[in-house]
């Protein structure tokens, strides 16, 4: 009968030192994440109140200092109308460099500026639309909402694009091959099996891009500046959460700060429940 | 749409005509018969001429002329890196689609060259189809829409679509095994249902060619005879063209087989002559096993 | 490095040696069998009869190691026309066999006392030589897959069918005579066996050339007449 060797002590040492380095990588890791939503938690929780979701920031020095409504609907308005913008431009980029540019000079040349892009820190577009929109008085307006958007989706653009095109990668070949040699025309390839296919994968990245989106206070500042009182109009300052917690983390008044920090709850609450309600939607869809 | 008979599905529940008492053998309900059915049973050949093919500097297909001849079952074998699936993507212009690759030379289909400059791509490829080795079954769709995706794909109306893919489906001998599930995804079928899936999507388009890249390669046994009880059936409507490297599956089912080594078309001839005396030694060798 | 399909292509060696072997063993009941008639040995006589088995047995196993290798090999082209052909073969010497054991079977028949007629008896061996040198020809001509032999093998085929036609025409001359009467026409079917061996060998022939060229031609015997022949 043959003898099997059995595992030497060496080696399982080296085992369990190996899982347990790794245990504390992992741990190491959560602890910050872990302690960030008690602290958001715990500070957080207590500004939210019926008040905290239905008023403004009024500004007063004394007394009740207002709630946060017009700062989530105007985060709502901006960051939508940045995806309106990037996301469909950013699958677009990223549907040309997988079907039609693919291994080009200009395609690889496109890709490595997106790349350039994903790294510049987001004061920079702030800046960038600041001189180019703000300054330059476009629209009639200096601070507006909309050119806020605009910083937004050059922020999430590049995150757009990276994440489709792995996504689009993944799309096997084969899927393409049979829609081309059913004697369909590229672009229906595209729109009718490439995309669909991919459909889970885009709206994650999306999300993504969103996220990142929504919590940016550098380029905002440039742009949209402050504003309390509610507003639905585009061209001019608005409110924002990462503006409003910007101001009242810097404030004497406890409720202020509180506020703040009921704020950044806020903010991490609506975008775990988009990614959640994405994520059910786009499961759906890929059953239909 | 053909006002053929189908009598090898005959299915006398058949849901899709609502108007036929049960227990009638079916028959496909057809507006007046239009002059287009008729070209559709006449037999299309398919000349190569003269083909070149390149990947990039290096030449794979070193000038092969052929005829596949109309409503035949045409085998191509030969070693791997022969060049066969090549000649066979050449036909329906697929080989181009590879980065750096070209092809030149004539393939006639009928009367018409497929690789004249003036002629519709899309529309070489809707009239010669393509039957891949690994079933592709499109993920996002049911059964029904697959078989339906060639003619939503390539924008061809029909009069009822309903009808259309549920002959396909008979036509492959799908129907009995799929019509309860027609709306559930197509990739929820066996390996060999959906390589019929995926014959039956390219033959709801009606073309005038079928090409198989080894069909039946990635299927087990039982599924692979029926594919090749299939190709039997189908070539009555359609001139098939294989490439297969089991050499048993070529001589069970072609008409005419060709032997392929290197880029060059060695011999071709009826499949029989191949296999009991041929002419050339190379294909002696290779068909008895003495290399490859 | 080996070639491809080895455990095959020694299968189909074998079966072709068992096959040529096969002649050899006609080849000795040929011999005796004549020795038995030219000297009236009735016991040599029963020994050819007994050792038809032998042959019978090589049929037996040849035919099954032919099952067999259609069955689990598949071979096509070359190597199906071989094993067609050797089963072809194998049949006709099974034939043989059974010819050298017609004539070993008449010669008790034909009674003890020495025979009487030495022209007849001379071309009675005659024949039995030609026979003799066609089967090892035949065999060669397989073996080596040498068409030229093979043609050749008509020629003495004619050659055999002439002596038939003789032996017959003097066992009628000496038919008059009683006492010689009976054993001259067990002469005669003796003169058949051989030449019933003779057209076996054509039909090995025409299995060699049909191996060579993958054509089948009906080589001009006793049952085909030259003008349907299609090579003379």
């Amino acid at each position: 009968m043959t003898e099997l060797a059995p595992i030497s002590s060496r080696r399982r040492r080296s085992d369990v030192v190996m899982r347990g380095l790794l245990g504390v990588a992992t741990i190491v890791a959560l602890v910050p994440l872990v302690l960030v939503i008690y602290w958001l938690l715990h500070e957080g929780l207590s500004a939210w109140s019926k008040d905290f979701f239905t008023t403004d920031p009024n500004g007063n020095f004394l007394g009740y200092p207002g709630g946060i409504r017009s700062a989530i609907l105007g985060t709502i308005e901006i960051v939508a109308l940045a995806t309106l913008i990037s996301v469909p431009i950013g699958i677009g980029v990223a549907l040309y460099l997988t079907e039609y540019g693919k291994d080009s000079k200009f395609a690889n040349v496109v890709r490595y500026f997106v790349d350039v892009m994903t790294g510049v820190p987001s004061i920079v577009f702030g800046l960038f639309i600041y001189i180019v929109l703000v300054l330059a008085r476009t629209g009639g307006s200096t601070f507006a909402a909309w050119k806020g958007s605009i910083a937004l989706a050059l922020l999430m653009l590049p995150i757009v694009v990276r994440s489709s095109e792995v996504v689009l990668l993944l799309v096997p070949g084969s899927l393409r091959e049979a829609a081309l040699a059913l004697g369909a025309p590229r672009w229906r390839v595209v729109t009718r099996v490439v995309l669909p296919t991919s459909l889970s994968g885009l709206v994650t990245g999306a999300l993504l891009a969103v996220a990142r989106g929504a919590g940016e206070t550098a380029p905002l500042l440039f742009t949209v500046a402050f504003a309390q009182g509610l507003t639905g109009n585009l061209n001019q300052s608005m409110n924002s959460l990462p503006i409003q917690i910007y101001n009242d983390i810097q404030s004497p008044r406890a409720e202020v700060v509180t506020r703040a920090w009921g704020a950044a709850l806020t903010l991490v609450v609506m975008i775990l429940l988009l990614n959640l309600i994405a994520r059910a939607a786009s499961r759906r869809s890929r059953l239909g | 749409m053909n006002p053929e008979i189908d009598t090898k599905n005959k299915d006398a529940t058949d849901v899709s005509s609502p108007d036929q008492p049960a227990g009638q053998p079916q028959q496909t309900a057809e507006p007046a018969p239009r002059a287009q059915t008729e070209s559709k049973r006449a037999a299309h050949s398919v000349v190569v001429e003269d083909l070149h093919a390149y990947y990039g500097a290096q030449e794979s297909i070193k000038g092969i002329s052929i005829k596949f001849p109309a409503n035949e079952v045409t085998a191509l074998i030969g070693p791997s890196g022969s060049g066969k699936s090549t000649v066979v993507r050449c036909i329906n212009r697929m080989h181009e689609e590879i980065p750096g690759a070209r092809a030149e030379g004539k393939v006639m289909l009928d009367d018409l060259d497929v690789y004249d400059p003036k002629v519709d791509l899309t529309a070489v490829r809707r009239a010669i189809g393509m039957v891949f080795q690994k079933p592709n079954p499109f993920p996002t769709m049911s059964v029904f829409d697959n078989v339906a995706a060639g003619l939503r794909l390539t924008g061809t109306k029909s009069d009822n679509l309903r009808e259309t893919v549920h002959k396909a489906l008979r036509s492959v001998g799908l129907w009995g095994e799929v019509k309860n599930r027609l709306n559930e995804p197509g990739i929820g079928l066996s390996g060999g249902q959906q390589q019929r899936l995926c014959i039956a999507r390219t033959i709801a388009i009606e073309p005038e060619v079928i090409l198989m890249d080894e069909p039946a390669s990635a299927l087990d046994p039982v599924s692979t005879l029926k594919i090749e009880e299939l190709v039997e059936e189908l070539k009555e409507r359609y001139t098939i063209v294989i490439v297969t490297h089991n050499m048993q599956q070529a001589a069970r089912i072609a008409d005419t087989t060709a032997f392929m080594l290197e880029g060059e078309l060695i011999e071709h001839g009826p499949t029989n002559k191949i296999f009991t005396t041929p002419e050339d030694e190379r294909t002696e060798r290779y068909v008895t096993g003495k290399f490859g | 490095m080996q070639e491809t399909r080895h455990a095959f292509r020694e299968a189909l060696k074998d079966l072709e040696s068992q096959t040529l072997g096969g002649m050899d063993l006609v080849l000795q009941q040929l011999d005796r069998a004549l020795e038995a008639v030219s000297y009236q040995d009735v016991e040599l006589a029963g020994m050819v009869v007994a050792d038809d088995d032998r042959i019978d047995g090589r049929y037996l196993e040849v035919h099954q190691g032919i099952l067999s290798l259609l069955a689990r090999q598949a071979p096509v082209a070359g190597d199906l026309r071989i094993v067609a052909a050797l089963l072809h073969i194998i049949r006709c010497i099974e034939r043989m066999g059974d010819q050298c054991v017609n004539i070993a079977k008449l010669v008790p028949l034909s009674g003890h006392e020495a025979p009487k007629d030495k022209d007849l008896l001379d071309a009675i061996e005659r024949m039995g030589q030609l026979a003799h040198s066609q089967v090892s020809q035949a065999k060669d001509a397989f073996g080596g897959r040498n068409t030229d032999l093979a043609q050749d093998l008509v020629r003495q085929d004619e050659e055999i069918n002439r002596l038939n036609r003789d032996i017959f025409r003097r066992a009628v001359d000496i038919g008059d005579d009683p006492e010689l009467r009976e054993w001259a026409m067990f002469m005669i079917l003796v003169a058949r066996c051989l030449e019933r061996i003779g057209d076996n060998t054509v039909d090995i022939a025409e299995q060699t050339v049909f191996v060579v060229t993958g054509l089948f031609r009906e080589f001009a015997d006793a049952s085909t007449p030259p003008e349907t022949a299609t090579t003379g």
